[in-house]
């Protein structure tokens, strides 16, 4: 039914900040390591914004090319979150 | 060939829709979800109904207000999210923002779908509205995702653009004109016209009108008079060969807000406080389109089936939370205690221009007034229910910000407040 695993940690994570581009693609996550283990993350499916209060937090849609990622960087207190994971379908 | 009597003026109305929105927007931020058959719900609930279907569902048979059991049946392997409303947010942002840089003609008719009037802007041909077509499409691709897909129409007006939009679903883009409507008509079923539904489809029927084509073909008089009986038959009339009559402002007739209460219940501190957070949001929406009300209408549905409602008119006009929650309670309170409740509403009627600008003889109007005022500035500058009463705190806990289907005017709200 609703496959999504809420999981809402704090990961470490590698982004490439791209010298040209527009918002959509110019922060792109490329790795990340969670619970011990590195993730490649090898598509940007969706970046968009989102607040929580006062603060603005930019969603990130990743995948690894089976599961699939959200992540979310917090602009204020510069920390980055998995929030959940959808996993490989059969 | 008959004359038929169509418009033919240049084709200047585009009419843009995006194919399975909610849908299409969870797929391109979950790439593991893409091809297969999904959709979205408000709350995943045993009997919560799909809010919007992929593609894929929908080739199965599941369609939009099919509930979760049925869609379960028709596919066991169906795939439900609960709506996330920021993406959608982002979504409708990008899309308005591409269409305003076009025209300053723009007018969303929902959240995903909208119409951009190109008359006034120089000599265009159907040719470079087809060519900036592809290009909003593109554009979409690029700044939102590759999944994104969007159906485009142009027409002469707007009931024959919304036509061409829906002609080739998914990621269509077609022109009518009155070189190709006939051919159109002819390939179509009267219920396949936006507007006509199963009523209109039997009355035309009934009228001996069984074809599109023969409907262009019935003249107005039978129209108007026999078919409609109203000056809705003229329309359809105009409408049919391409001349615009539905470029109209709409009367505001009511604002209100209604809930599916999250555990069915008879608990009444629990349903007074979800009803009370449904009082201010409806009183938000009531100031936001500048407006009073002198009507207030409750109503709830009980989960044994059968429902209760309560309405009353006053004679003078109200628009501050206080002044609505006082008058829905007392209509609450009436309502049979003993019955688990499944579903509750409000509504606000008899709508008369604020004249909130005008200052009042009262010293606790005027206070009134400006409290409320001073809670609107906070709530629009440090975002919704920033300030809101304490016995909405329940209600706020459990009540979900929903997805406006109809008219964009909530949700620009919303964005507002955002």
């Amino acid at each position: 039914m609703d496959p999504t695993i809420e999981i809402n940690e704090r990961v470490d994570v590698i982004a490439v900040y791209h010298r040209q581009g527009d918002i959509a693609s110019v922060c792109v996550p490329c790795k990340m390591r969670w619970r011990g283990k590195d993730i490649e993350l090898t598509e940007l499916a969706l970046r968009h914004p989102t607040v929580a209060g006062k603060r603005m937090i930019h969603v990130f849609h990743v995948s690894d090319g089976t599961n699939g990622y959200r992540l979310e960087f917090d602009a204020e207190a510069l920390i980055w979150k998995l929030v959940a994971l959808i996993p490989e379908l059969p | 060939m008959k004359d038929y009597r169509l418009n033919t003026e240049t084709p200047l109305i585009m009419h843009l829709d995006l194919n399975s929105a909610f849908a299409s927007a969870e797929q391109q931020a979950w790439p593991n979800l893409r091809g297969r058959p999904m959709g979205v719900t408000n709350r995943i609930s045993p009997e919560c109904c799909v809010i919007a279907a992929s593609y894929e569902a929908k080739a199965l048979g599941i369609k939009v207000g099919v509930r979760r059991s049925e869609a379960m049946a028709l596919c066991p392997d169906f795939i439900l999210l609960e709506t996330d409303p920021t993406k959608y947010t982002f979504m409708y942002l990008n899309l308005l923002r591409i269409m305003k840089s076009y025209s300053p003609n723009v007018k969303m008719k929902s959240i995903d779908e909208g119409i951009i009037d190109f008359h006034g802007l120089g000599k265009l041909t159907a040719h470079d509205l087809e060519r900036i077509g592809l290009d909003i499409k593109e554009q979409m691709r690029r700044d939102v995702g590759k999944w994104m897909r969007l159906n485009v129409g142009i027409g002469p007006n707007r009931f024959l653009a919304k036509m061409a939009a829906s002609l080739h679903k998914p990621d269509g883009l077609d022109v009518i004109d009155h070189k190709n409507v006939i051919d159109m008509y002819k390939s179509l079923e009267l219920e396949d016209l936006t507007g006509i539904a199963d009523a209109f489809g039997s009355r035309l029927r009934a009228h001996g009108i069984y074809t599109p084509l023969q409907f262009l073909e019935a003249n107005d008089e039978l129209l108007r008079r026999r078919v409609f009986k109203s000056i809705n038959g003229l329309h359809w009339y105009e409408r049919l060969r391409g001349y615009e009559v539905d470029d109209y402002e709409t009367h505001l007739g009511m604002v209100g807000r209604q809930w599916v209460v999250k555990r069915s219940s008879n608990d009444d501190d629990y349903l007074r406080s979800c009803m009370h957070y449904l009082t201010e949001t409806t009183g938000m929406k009531l100031r936001y389109r500048n407006v009073e009300a002198r009507g207030v209408c409750v109503w709830v549905r009980f989960s044994m089936g059968g429902g209760w409602q309560d309405k009353k008119m006053y004679k003078s006009t109200f628009y501050t939370n206080q002044d609505i929650w006082e008058r829905v309670s007392r209509l609450f309170d009436h309502r049979p205690k003993h019955m688990v409740v499944q579903m509750i509403g409000i509504y606000l009627y008899q709508l008369t221009p604020s004249t909130r600008s005008q200052m009042s003889m009262f010293d606790d109007v005027q206070k009134a007034d400006y409290l409320t005022k001073a809670m609107d500035e906070i709530n629009d500058f440090y975002g919704s229910f920033t300030v809101f009463a304490a016995d909405t705190l329940t209600g706020k806990r459990n009540v979900k910000q929903k997805i406006p289907f109809g008219g964009t005017e909530y949700f620009e709200l919303l964005l507002k407040r955002v």
